[in-house]
């Protein structure tokens, strides 16, 4: 159904093909839109206010549109129009409308004067909108927050639960089993002090898991502090302290002085702790061993660095096992760790808009890359 | 005896047992007095019969305790002027909780990591000046 507005006698003769046009799209508009003289009364009324109000256009037409406003809003009415004798346009994203039926509704509102050809105000037009939907959804976000944050809160109560309370029943079986050993060896043969000497050992190990996932979750929980990092020197001082740790191997560190990038001083250097901690700790079979720290071209990146080492490398078939945590592709034997310090440095390279990957093959060495582009929080 | 007793505040019963062979195995032959949560620590600490003094020469003191924390009792021990001074070292059950209690502890002489681990124990009193006080090689009397 098209039809030109009534109460313009230009309209009643044959439409330009503009008026016309304009007809179609009130007509098709899922908004209420409504045409008012200066005085308030309704004189035009679209399929979407009728829809949105639930009167049709002849109970309508002439009734003021007071009738469309909840009682106690009546005094923001005048007030609009108030503002609109001035000239001016009013939108409102947020108040309310009543239904033919009693019933309100939030709605957003925008009243405009429409003027005559020679500039005199002559009247209103309204477009309502029914925002139900819209805050429903609004609704929903903001409960979604707030269990977010609740959920976040009880993810603290429970780091510090595990941090505590699953230590304790450790520590007994770690203790006591020293204890054993200490106080009672003499009444242990080799094998029973063995048996003690195991549990000491697998309770110290779940200590340190429980340690590194505790590391683990701060990590991604941390607030971001970005800063200018020379990785170089970060790096070049690691190198130190595993050389100093370990005086008696002799590694040749290749060090790329400086490398600026936008980080968090405190997890990159985790990122770096973790890439060349492993790399020391996969060269120590190695007579001539070899650690390199650079950087390569980066592509859409701010930055791509690699930590290149000749060591005792990994079978590429289960590249993709590498930075899942609690995963590990050598036996504690043949190299110690839990299998979770890749897994932070992924966490902490995606927290500053990067990745991360490795190239290896056995025996062969390995390399791993990691690129960096953090952006300021808006 | 010449020195003074010390004062354990943790609730855990194995790790009670644990910090007494502890101490026993480092020769620190002084009487502990167990306290199992906050509340019985601020009784022995602050009770009438100390108006005058103190009687711990050091307290060992667990963080989460029952009734009172040890936070609190840490507060309640460097606000009153007859503990001021007394060493406390902070028993820590993990590195994260350390790196927690470090960041706003006022306070605290030292930490030590349960169960009470010699080494740090050793470093700890030794850096409090305690060494002596404390750790007496000699032969303990008996009876």
């Amino acid at each position: 159904m098209v039809r030109a507005p009534s109460e313009h006698s230009e309209a009643s003769r044959p439409g330009t093909h503009l008026q016309f046009l304009a007809a179609i799209v009130v007509s098709a508009s899922e908004d209420a839109i409504v045409g008012k003289t200066i005085d308030g009364l309704i004189t035009s009324w679209n399929p979407g206010a009728e829809r949105i109000f639930g009167y049709t256009e002849q109970e309508i037409i002439g009734q003021p549109t007071t009738v469309l406003c909840p009682p106690d809003l009546a005094l923001e009415f005048t007030e609009i129009l108030g503002r609109i004798r001035q000239g001016e346009s009013v939108t409102q994203d947020e108040t309310m409308r009543q239904h033919k039926d009693g019933t309100t509704f939030p709605a957003s509102v925008t009243v405009s004067p429409i003027r005559s050809e020679d500039g005199t105000l002559i009247g209103t037009s309204s477009i309502t909108r029914d925002i139900t939907e819209q805050r429903k959804r609004a609704d929903r976000l903001v409960e979604a927050n707030r269990n977010l944050l609740e959920a976040n809160k009880n993810l603290e109560a429970f780091t510090y639960s595990v941090s505590h309370d699953l230590r304790a029943p450790l520590r007994a079986l770690s203790g006591f089993s020293e204890a054993l050993l200490e106080d009672y060896g003499d009444v242990l043969d080799e094998q029973g002090q063995e048996y003690a000497r195991r549990i000491r050992a697998a309770s110290e190990q779940m200590a340190t898991l429980i340690d590194d996932l505790l590391h683990l979750s701060r990590v991604a929980r941390a607030e971001l502090r970005l800063r200018s990092v020379d990785l170089g020197a970060e790096a070049a001082r690691i190198a130190g302290e595993l050389q100093n740790h370990d005086p008696d191997r002799n590694v040749n560190f290749v060090i790329q002085r400086p490398v600026r990038a936008h980080a968090d001083r405190t997890l990159i250097r985790t990122v770096l702790e973790n890439l060349l901690g492993n790399a020391w700790k996969f060269t120590s079979g190695r007579d001539e061993a070899s650690i390199e720290f650079g950087t390569r071209p980066a592509g859409d990146a701010a930055i791509c660095c690699y930590v290149r080492d000749n060591g005792a490398g990994f079978d590429p078939q289960y590249v993709d096992k590498l930075f899942t945590p609690f995963q590990r592709l050598h036996t504690v034997r043949e190299f110690p760790g839990t299998g979770v310090g890749l897994a932070s440095v992924r966490q902490i390279v995606e927290r500053h808009g990067g990745r991360a990957w490795a190239e290896g093959s056995v025996s062969e060495g390995a390399t791993f890359y990691f690129t960096l582009d953090a952006k300021e929080p808006q | 005896m010449t020195s003074r007793p010390i004062l354990l505040v943790e609730d855990n019963l194995d790790d009670v047992s644990l910090t007494l062979r502890a101490l026993r195995k480092n020769h620190i032959l002084n009487d502990v007095t167990v306290a199992h949560d906050g509340a019985e620590a601020l009784e022995h600490l602050f009770n009438e019969d100390n108006a005058g003094r103190i009687p711990y020469g050091l307290v060992l003191l667990d963080l989460k305790l029952p009734k009172v924390d040890g936070m609190e009792v840490l507060h309640r021990i460097r606000a009153d002027e007859r503990t001021q001074i007394t060493p406390v070292v902070i028993l820590t059950s993990s590195r994260l909780e350390e790196d927690i209690v470090a960041g706003y502890s006022g306070g605290a002489n030292a930490f030590v990591r349960k169960p009470v681990n010699f080494t740090e124990f050793t470093e700890a009193i030794s850096t409090l000046g305690m060494f002596w006080l404390l750790v007496n090689e000699a032969i303990p009397e008996r009876g």
